[in-house]
């Protein structure tokens, strides 16, 4: 995929390669994505981290591609690559296939591109690539190293979604940084030799609604993406943690302490009613679960709910609609396995942006992900997939920004420069 | 040679059925009635081999007992009278003595210089290099993707070659597109060579400015200054080293090395030759989409070996093995066997090494001839008459007699045949009658490091001493065939017992071996 930056010659020198295990997994093994998974196969996570110079001074390639083959060897999964039952289920077969590994150059310092950079400049820096058309030759996760003029380097990943969520992709990238120190890998999950979901037998009769959190699209086949009626652009602003504080001040009401995350959900949602004029009355919230928690293996475990809104949320006062936010989200997670349960594995759904999303990520631990003791310094994410209704994620701030959020809008290109000019009327936007 | 020998070469020349079937040695099939008379035959066999091969003990003993005790009979004195009558003047003796010295030191000095292998080292590959089955798979997927049958044809080739999931490429070729370069194919050589001579050095304690003779030989890369001098460069070795570069000479490239430094160590006393065999595959990466120069990127993986030879009489000690025969074995002669293994440009330009259909039956031809040689250099003289008396047989009598095929176990303990390919070694152990034992070793290097071209034998010979099997005393077959048609073949003898574990790029895997490789791996 070709994106402006490369047509403008930004990024250059690109070459591909792949890299994989450096032990031989056990053959014929297999992973069997849990329903969760399957709901959210597809959406693809994007994310960029910019490290200074130091990181990755005086290192070729080769040298850094030696310790990544004793890093994935602690995630034999994530090379391995899709096939289906013969029922039609997806489940992937380790067979050491690989990761996508792309080497790239820029012409751009570091500093000057972080100044200047918009969403589409990053899509260079990040693989675009999605599962198909052909699943048994389509990579799951793609990394690409993009080497700035001063030495800074960035690091894209691109991540499956079907592979588990953002705080596991964050856990993924955090162990290359373990195994750089000579902490790791861990011992890999054991993997099964047959499968075992494939059987039809729990169908249960009698009808299980659609949740609302999830939009029934496609069928896709074996492209893997919801093609959307319009473009969905990306934005990304940062907010500062004192104007944050203001800002939950702004929303306390009767004693109720809004989080972050709450607060910033709630003015964004009533924003972006100002401009559809019409709603949404529904959205979905996704926030890290129990599983994220305890569990050391990699899925996807957020937390997914739904909010609904009895009353017109363009005349509510975001303190309302964070009230709402905090208090009446319903689990929907069960329903989400029941249906697939039902299907099979069979049906396309999203998750994001069936309805109008917002993802709480600001615990997620990215800038934990420290190469030869070097933090980013800058760390942004998008997901790809994102269905019309739109997606806001809340991510922990830059590190520049202490105590701060930063906010990422993934909305159709019409809806972003109204969303640019609600916000600076809202004061969140310099 | 004894005289049956050359009967039977010469007979040989003009029998071109040597059978490339082999029907069971056996004399009968062991029915149950049948079972004890085979046993008893079984019983003869032995008896004749220990008689013939030990025919000159037989004979001398009772000579020399009769001698001694005709001796132990006469007195003193009646030795000194018979020593008085043969009337031998002071001359006689003086004479007699300087001819026993002459002939004592004449004899001494034509034999020639022992060669002993001191050690040697293999290249092990990084994990980082590896490739994995579905990997190799998916990227010739991505490559030929409007060729649909040629992927298909290097699947099937995959499937089916024996090879394991932890070979190594080179760096260039683990790109797509494959990136091959004048300077990754530098840097690929140097990896591979320097870790080779550096093991080496540490491994024997020699240090480079001992070294007097470097043969490099490396078929397809041959840079200016030549991978020779890079050697010379990095070690800073002496300036009147005699280095020689072989390239162009193919998989069998490794025991012409060998040979080579055999014949520079007759010619100068007291030297230590260092011969490293490679191949670097960098360069000869083929991006067509011919099937039949497909193959080799199936097959060839990184692979090195530095071997050091000397023939200094203070190693004879700690030398691992001492060199008993290399036999040179070339084919060019025939059209046919010249042209199976060929370097040249496909249709679209693209240069590959396309190889021949009959590349096997080639192969068993250059076998024949080489065993031919080495078999009476080898072989016991009770083999030996056993096949002349067959060949005789056949020529005189009847054609239709299937021939005697020698008995090579009874010559080797161990056998290292080129793992060219599954279907070469297959065909080798149709050919030689071997058990899956013998051919274990040559079975196991390819599944695990792949086709490294010349340097197999010695992962091979590796593999049996990180076995345990390798004794004081056992001799080695090491059997190279490559592209001429050439077939090449030493012959190694244990010098000292090899202990476990063996230091080498065995050592963290030889417990998993051997493994068993399925006819077809499911991809």
């Amino acid at each position: 995929m070709v994106s402006s930056a490369m047509e403008e010659g930004l990024i250059y020198n690109i070459k591909l390669s792949s890299i994989g295990p450096g032990n031989v997994t056990v053959p014929d093994s297999i992973y069997e994505p849990e329903n969760m998974d399957l709901a959210m196969k597809l959406h693809y996570l994007r994310c960029i981290y910019y490290f200074g110079n130091k990181a990755f001074e005086g290192l070729t390639p080769l040298v850094i591609k030696e310790p990544m083959f004793v890093w994935l060897n602690e995630f034999p999964v994530t090379s391995g690559r899709f096939r289906r039952t013969e029922a039609g289920r997806p489940y992937i077969k380790c067979n050491d296939s690989g990761v996508r590994f792309i080497e790239a150059s820029c012409d751009k310092t570091l500093e000057e591109w972080l100044e200047t950079k918009d969403d589409a400049h990053e899509k260079a820096l990040v693989s675009s690539q999605i599962i198909g058309p052909e699943l048994s030759f389509s990579p799951l996760v793609f990394i690409q190293l993009t080497k700035f003029k001063c030495g800074g380097t960035a690091v894209g990943l691109s991540w499956a979604h079907a592979l588990g969520d953002a705080f596991s992709a964050a856990r993924f990238m955090n162990q290359l940084g373990k195994t750089m120190d000579g902490n790791g890998p861990g011992r890999p999950i054991a993997l099964a030799q047959s499968l075992t979901k494939s059987t039809s037998a729990n169908i249960q009769p009698g009808d299980v609604e659609d949740p609302l959190s999830i939009k029934r699209v496609g069928p896709v086949g074996e492209n893997w993406m919801k093609v959307t009626e319009c473009n969905m652009n990306t934005f990304s602003f940062n907010i500062p943690g004192t104007q944050l504080s203001h800002l939950q001040s702004k929303l306390r009401r009767e004693g109720a302490e809004f989080s972050p995350f709450e607060a910033l959900s709630a003015v964004l949602w009533q924003c972006i009613a100002k401009i559809r004029g019409r709603g949404p009355k529904v959205v979905t919230i996704c926030e890290k679960g129990k599983k994220n928690e305890t569990d050391g293996t990699l899925g996807n475990g957020l937390n997914v709910s739904v909010v609904k809104a009895e009353f017109p949320i363009e005349e509510a006062t975001p303190s309302e609609l964070a009230t709402l936010l905090k208090t009446r989200a319903l689990d929907e997670r069960k329903k989400i396995d029941q249906i697939m349960e039902k299907e099979q594995g069979l049906s396309d759904f999203i998750v994001y942006g069936a309805n109008l999303t917002f993802v709480n990520l600001d615990e997620g631990n990215f800038y934990e992900f420290e190469y030869r003791g070097q933090k980013p310094v800058s760390f942004s994410l998008k997901i790809d997939g994102v269905g019309e209704e739109g997606a806001i994620l809340v991510l922990p701030g830059d590190k520049n920004v202490c105590e701060g959020r930063k906010v990422t809008a993934i909305l159709p290109e019409n809806e972003i420069t109204e969303l640019k000019d609600e916000l600076k009327r809202e004061g969140l936007l310099a | 040679m004894p005289p049956s020998y050359w009967c039977g070469l010469l007979l040989q020349k003009r029998n071109s059925t040597f059978p490339a079937k082999r029907k069971p040695k056996q004399i009968m099939a062991p029915k149950l009635q049948d079972f004890s008379l085979s046993v008893k035959l079984k019983y003869v066999k032995l008896g004749y081999q220990y008689l013939v091969d030990n025919l000159l003990a037989f004979f001398l003993i009772p000579i020399i007992i009769a001698l001694f005790l005709e001796s132990l009979r006469l007195s003193p004195e009646e030795i000194i009278q018979f020593w008085d009558s043969m009337h031998l003047t002071s001359l006689h003796i003086i004479c007699s003595l300087f001819l026993i010295i002459y002939t004592a030191t004449f004899f001494f000095m034509s034999r020639p210089r022992t060669v002993y292998l001191i050690d040697y080292a293999l290249f092990k590959p990084p994990q980082s290099l590896r490739v994995s089955f579905a990997g190799f798979m998916e990227h010739a997927h991505i490559l030929l993707h409007d060729e649909p049958k040629s992927v298909d044809f290097q699947m099937r080739i995959l499937e089916r070659s024996g090879i394991g999931e932890e070979t190594s490429f080179p760096p260039a070729m683990c790109f797509i597109p494959p990136a091959p370069t004048m300077r990754r194919s530098r840097e690929e050589a140097e990896l591979i060579i320097f870790s080779c001579m550096d093991s080496l050095f540490q491994k024997t304690g020699m240090r480079p400015r001992d070294i007097d003779i470097l043969i490099v030989n490396c078929s397809l890369f041959s840079p200016t200054p030549s991978l020779t001098a890079m050697v010379i460069n990095k070690y800073k070795m002496r300036s009147n080293i005699k280095s020689f570069n072989l390239s162009g000479m193919g998989c069998s490239a490794g025991l012409i090395s060998i040979d080579l430094a055999k014949d520079l160590l007759q010619q100068h006393p007291n030297s230590n030759a260092v011969v490293i065999s490679t191949e670097i595959l960098t360069p000869n990466c083929y991006l067509g989409k011919e099937r039949a120069m497909l193959l080799p990127n199936c097959l060839f993986r990184m692979g090195g070996a530095a071997v050091l030879l000397s023939n200094r009489w203070s190693e004879r000690r700690r030398a691992k093995y001492v060199l008993s025969h290399v036999v040179r074995t070339h084919k060019g002669a025939d059209d046919k066997s010249y042209n199976c293994i060929q370097q040249e440009e496909d249709s679209e330009g693209h240069v590959g090494i396309k190889l021949n259909k009959d590349l096997m039956a080639i192969a068993g031809e250059a076998l024949k001839s080489n065993i031919t040689t080495i078999g009476p250099l080898v072989l016991p003289a009770s083999e030996q008459i056993l096949f002349a008396f067959s060949l005789l047989r056949r020529k005189l009598f009847n054609p239709k007699l299937k021939p005697y095929i020698p008995d090579f176990k009874q010559a080797f303990e161990h056998f290292c045949i080129h793992a060219g390919g599954r279907a070469v070694i297959d065909e080798l152990q149709k050919n030689l009658q071997l058990t899956a034992e013998q051919v274990e070793a040559s079975r196991m290097t390819l599944h695990r490091f792949g086709n490294t071209s010349s340097s197999s034998l010695w992962y091979e010979l590796s593999y049996i001493e990180s076995k345990g099997r390798m004794r004081k005393g056992d001799r080695v077959w090491q059997i190279g065939f490559g592209s001429g048609f050439k077939c090449n073949s030493a012959v190694w003898k244990c010098n000292r017992d090899i202990i476990t574990p063996v230091e080498g790029p065995w050592a963290d895997c030889i417990d998993r071996y051997p493994v068993h490789i399925p006819e077809v791996v499911k991809l």
